[in-house]
């Protein structure tokens, strides 16, 4: 199933405080809920865990992660990454496009497109699910780089070993999910 | 069945007191069936459409799947068991057989109780009434048509005599 | 012509409540889920998120350790004991347990036994498995393609296509298709779809290590083919096996086939020593059991100007998943396929399948149909409809011009069928006639001024049923006839058991009332009893509306031996020879002296009490049927439709269906079923499909997805009937509980088309889902 996906934020900071943090998978990583990156295979190639809930499943996501490209003077990353489930239930890869742009107000908009493909379980839950999971993954990959925006510009220490950021409980996202599905009502 | 009993329950099931230890998230389907024995209530899907496990809690028409049987506790149950017997059949029971309302009787268990709930707000519900009724409520085998005669049945008699508990 | 019974005897055509419903309007019916023995454990199955992937590990060790777990059982171990693999009923052979890679998501990998369900929950999602994912094939269409990757690496042949199959007169077909002045041509998809009962499929498997029986209850339509299958398969000798199929809550073919848990539960249960129960989820289902249709149909006409067929020529892609596992006994991998020429009069026809592997669940099972009939149907009648269009003829005139008559039966079929009797002009006249056909006409065209769109959808089919003469069937060699042993008591109450399985249809009234039409014992007298392969005679099941062709003429049959010993009683009894004797159900009078009688009861203490001189004791027989030839009911359905221009919403409006059967045992029973199967119908053909994406992802597998039509949903349906007696039936009785399912979602298919015709559309696939049907009205910009 493959799921098109494409988010923005804006931040006060400048394109190149973020993109100091964009261009570091790493960095990326721990803004990440639910994700660590375990061992830096090369300096393109990464190999990590992502751990998302949906309701009672759990699953380990298993893979590695690929620098495609990085641009430093358009400030654009292109990233592949692969996982499977640690216990067999499924797979997931995704594509996705990064890039900063500095606005003409000032501060930075981030945009991301990312192709998402899941294979198994989660799969099952249909492309909303999907969605919803990725949607609610995106708001706090973004709160999270926000936050490490704001620890940089305050000059705070950037962890040397990333911290584990708890991972997505889908469960809400099931709420939110089905929730959104009945938001218009039919005419009774 | 495993020593994992965490909490204590009572319920009034059909009148009757019982009272368990159970898991938290032990379903109050499988709470009915298998802890009581009550096997009249049955499971037919995995995701609360199917209405096959539909009780009436605190006279409320509910699908037990999708209950823990911990949220049962203090309350009031009523299970098709509580329905009525070979010597006495409710009026609906005596509907689904006239009407000829089931034929493989799965849906059956949860039907009757979705619809006593129903007769219970609308005395006399229209035909839209009823088909609204009982939309919690799947079958495979009867189309639903002589569900509805079924209940129109019952309706007829207990606004004739005086309404079954 | 068939002797009328009173009510209080309720022999044929009384519509007597049914025996069976009192248990189950109390709760108390015994279905599979019900059984409860000490001592019995869980089984819970771990399946495959992929569609086609290398199994590189499975490690246990965790879900072992959980408190509770019992056992794994993984393929690698079934294979010890050569059970890996077991043979579907299809001359192929499926995974028991997935070894060496896995075919389709939802695929068995290993089965978890537990104390408790919750705990072989647990357990499952405990066990590890290491998958190398593989390219998937979901599309059939390239199962044949060079690049495609082969599914099955454990056949010879490395090929996706499973069987090419033909029948008829091509080159005599193919002249006609040249030279006819009319053709028309329709691709026709039937969207794979699943029977989904309301009770899902499981079983309890206990084996008596003292005794060495294995008492399998099982969720079965077939429970003595179950039981060789096991016997064979097992190696169990098959007296020490009892297949016990008790209350089934509905199987529409979903509960023919051996399925993997059921394995699985019997290998748990020999090798723990304790009672097994394993029921699978509605998810499971949906994704793993057999599912119905997926045929990709492509049919041409040949006709003359005025409407009159010519030749039909056929060719269709079968789309079987990962393992060939039709449940079907015919020797043709397309089963009845063949009866596509419907019921109309062909010259010639010519029809072919190919069967392929995908990477999809494994079937496909014949859903509340004969075999692969209700594509036939299908085809046939949307073919007709696309005929009448482009001859702009409206669709009823058209078969009135091409209807089989009556005079022509027996009817040769040019692919090889004789149909036993049909009149189909009196179903059509009479189902036009109830649905009021000319007056709605005039409505349309009226509505079409106004820009609304309605439409009336014809669909005159032609089943096939009563599976089967032994020349043409058998399941795994099984021949299939049918079977039923009759035992009247002493006090003249009776028992009579049979080889085939309710599921639903109300077997325990309407053989009774066989009994009771050819003895004169009341119904009510007669217990029934089906599903236990212990005491019941070997019979095929219940299937294909094959039960009253098969099992239900063998009651009739066994019933008259009955009556014969009971003349020779009765003419003991009154003192007179056997010719002096006349016959009414229910007693025997001397000719001419109607004072002098004995009733079958006093006849039946008799057998017991005071029985001719050497004559052997007791009152019963048994018969086993071998039907001569298959029964061919038929009917006419029109369904009436509004179309919400705004929405693309299909309102059914009013649907009569006008259905022959034959003789009816039990005309409320009947009606009943065709509400049923009408309602299954209109699921097809509105709401229901199960797809995969193109990483083999099963999109509809819960009932979120799959839909099944609720009270809402669902019109009322009109019923009505013809009689047209099977001439080789010992009570001129044709089966009925399926073409409602066959016939109907033409007449839906039909009518939609029939409604945006002039907008120039020929054919929509279904589902006919609201989404599809705006986005035509969008396209020819007509939405409101």
């Amino acid at each position: 199933m493959a799921i098109k996906i494409e988010k923005n934020f804006q931040a006060p900071e400048s394109a190149a405080e973020v993109w100091k943090i964009l261009s570091d998978p790493r960095s990326v990583a721990s803004c990440v809920p639910g994700a660590q990156v375990t061992e830096a295979v090369d300096d393109r190639t990464y190999k990590g865990v992502i751990k998302v809930k949906l309701g009672p499943t759990v699953t380990d996501y298993k893979g590695e992660a690929h620098i495609e490209r990085l641009d430093d003077q358009n400030r654009e990353i292109e990233l592949i990454g692969k996982g499977q489930d640690v216990r067999g239930k499924g797979s997931a890869s995704m594509k996705m496009i990064g890039m900063v742009r500095e606005l003409p107000a000032g501060g930075s908009e981030v945009v991301t497109i990312s192709e998402l493909n899941v294979v198994g379980i989660l799969a099952q839950m249909g492309n909303r699910m999907i969605q919803e999971v990725a949607n609610q993954m995106f708001e706090q990959f973004s709160k999270n780089l926000r936050q490490r925006l704001q620890q940089q510009a305050s000059g705070a220490a950037g962890s040397a070993v990333p911290e584990e950021v708890k991972p997505i409980d889908a469960g809400s996202v099931a709420a939110s999910a089905v929730l959104g599905l009945f938001k218009s009502k039919p005419k009774e | 069945m495993t020593s994992k009993r965490a909490v204590d329950i009572t319920v009034k099931v059909n009148g009757k007191e019982h009272s368990a230890a159970v898991e938290p998230r032990l379903l109050l389907v499988h709470f009915i069936r298998e802890y009581l024995g009550l096997t009249g209530t049955h499971i037919g899907c995995d995701t609360t459409n199917c209405g096959a496990c539909t009780v009436l809690l605190d006279g409320r028409a509910v699908k037990s799947c999708t209950l823990f049987a911990v949220q049962a506790n203090g309350r009031e149950l009523r299970t098709i068991e509580g329905v009525g017997n070979t010597s006495a059949l409710h009026p609906l029971q005596e509907g689904f057989k006239e009407k000829h309302g089931l034929q493989c009787g799965f849906c059956t268990p949860g039907m009757i109780m979705s619809a006593c709930a129903l007769l219970e707000k609308k005395p006399h519900p229209t035909e839209e009434d009823i088909r609204w009724g009982i939309s919690g409520n799947l079958c495979r085998c009867t189309g639903y048509q002589n569900i509805v005669k079924a209940v129109q049945y019952a309706a007829e008699k207990m606004s004739a005599s005086a309404p079954q508990a | 012509m068939l002797a009328k019974t009173s009510p209080e005897i309720g022999g044929m055509g009384h519509p007597i409540k049914r025996k069976e419903d009192l248990r189950f309007i109390q709760g108390k019916g015994n279905y599979i889920d019900d059984v409860q023995l000490p001592g019995m454990v869980y089984g819970h199955m771990v399946r495959s998120p992929y569609a086609h992937a290398r199994i590189t590990a499975i490690r246990t060790e965790e879900a072992k350790k959980l408190p509770g777990v019992l056992a794994v059982i993984t393929g690698e171990d079934l294979a010890k004991a050569n059970l890996a693999w077991m043979p579907t009923l299809f001359h192929d052979k499926q995974m028991v347990l997935a070894t060496g890679k896995v075919l389709f998501q939802s695929q068995e990998v290993a089965f978890v036994v537990a104390e408790d369900r919750y705990t072989a929950a647990d357990a499952a999602e405990l066990v590890e498995v290491d998958y190398e994912e593989l390219p998937v094939l979901v599309d059939p269409h390239k199962a044949q393609d060079t690049d495609a990757p082969i599914l099955r690496d454990d056949r010879e042949e490395k090929s996706n296509l499973i069987f090419h199959w033909e029948v008829g007169d091509r080159a005599a077909t193919e002249q006609h298709m040249k030279s006819a002045p009319v053709t028309a041509l329709v691709k026709a998809f039937f969207p794979r779809c699943h029977p989904a009962p309301l009770e899902t499929c499981g079983c309890v498997m206990d084996f008596n290590s003292a005794t060495g029986k294995l008492t399998a209850w099982i969720t079965s339509q077939a429970p003595h083919a179950h039981r060789t299958v096991f016997a064979l398969v097992a190696g169990l000798p098959e007296q020490n096996i009892r297949v016990i199929s008790p209350d089934i809550g509905g199987g529409f073919g979903n509960k023919v086939p051996v399925y993997p848990g059921y394995v699985c539960a019997a290998v748990a249960a020999l090798t723990i020593g304790r009672p097994v129960k394993w029921i699978e989820t509605r998810s499971e289902n949906l994704q793993s059991t057999g599912f119905a249709r997926d045929y990709h149909m492509e049919a041409e006409l040949a006709a003359d100007t005025d409407g009159r067929v010519r030749a039909l020529r056929v060719k269709t892609l079968a789309d079987h998943g990962a393992f060939n596992a039709a449940a079907q006994p015919t020797k043709f991998p397309a089963g009845l396929f063949s009866i596509c020429t419907g019921s109309y009069d062909f010259s010639q026809a010519f029809c072919e399948v190919d069967g392929v592997y995908t990477n999809k669940a494994p079937g496909g099972i014949a859903y509340r149909c004969s075999f692969r009939v209700t594509e036939a149907a299908y085809l046939i009648e949307r073919a007709m409809d696309v005929l009448a269009q482009e001859l702009k003829l409206d669709p009823a005139e058209l078969r009135r011009r091409n209807f089989i008559p009556p005079e022509k039966f027996p009817y040769p079929s040019p692919l090889g069928w004789s149909y036993d009797s049909g009149n189909y002009q009196g179903a059509l006249e009479l189902a036009l006639e109830k649905i009021g056909y000319d007056e709605l006409r005039k409505e349309q065209a009226e509505k079409l001024k106004r820009g609304e769109l309605m439409g009336i959808g014809i669909s005159s089919f032609t089943e096939i049923v009563g599976a089967g003469p032994s020349h043409t069937f058998d399941i795994l060699g099984l021949k299939m006839f049918d079977s039923a042993e009759l035992r009247v008591h002493p006090t003249g109450k009776a028992i009579m058991r049979m080889g085939t399985k309710s599921q639903g249809q109300g077997h325990e009234t309407t053989y009774a009332q066989i009994v009771a039409q050819e003895l004169g014992i009341p119904a009510a007298d007669v217990a029934i009893e089906e599903g236990d392969t212990d005491t019941a005679p070997y019979g095929l099941g219940t299937y294909a509306s094959r039960s009253t062709p098969t099992s239900g003429a063998a009651a009739a049959l066994a019933a008259r031996k009955v009556r014969e010993k009971a003349r020779k009683i009765a003419a003991h009894l009154l003192e007179v020879s056997e010719e002096d004797l006349e016959w009414e159900p229910g007693k025997f009078s001397v000719k001419g002296a109607p004072g002098k009688s004995k009733t079958i009861q006093e006849i039946a203490f008799a057998a017991y009490t005071n029985f001719p001189q050497g004559m052997e004791p007791g009152m019963e027989a048994v018969h086993y049927y071998d039907p001569p030839n298959l029964t061919f009911p038929f009917g006419t359905y029109v369904a009436v439709v509004d179309i919400d221009k705004g929405t693309g919403e299909v309102k059914v409006r009013r649907f009569v269906a006008v259905d022959d059967c034959g003789n009816i045992i039990n005309p409320m029973i009947v009606e009943g079923q065709v509400h049923g199967g009408l309602t299954e119908g209109l699921a097809i053909a509105f709401m229901q499909e199960i797809s995969y994406d193109e990483s083999g992802n099963v999109q509809g597998g819960t009932f979120m997805d799959y839909l099944v039509p609720t009270a809402v949903e669902t019109p009322s349906w009109e019923t009505g009937n013809t009689c047209t007696p099977s001439p080789h039936h010992p009570f001129g009785a044709k089966g009925v509980g399926e073409s409602p399912n066959v016939g109907s979602p033409a007449a839906f298919v039909n009518a939609v088309v029939d409604a945006l015709s002039h907008l120039g559309v020929k054919h929509i696939d279904m589902p006919l889902s609201p989404w599809k049907i705006w986005q035509i009205l969008k396209e020819k910009g007509v939405t409101q």
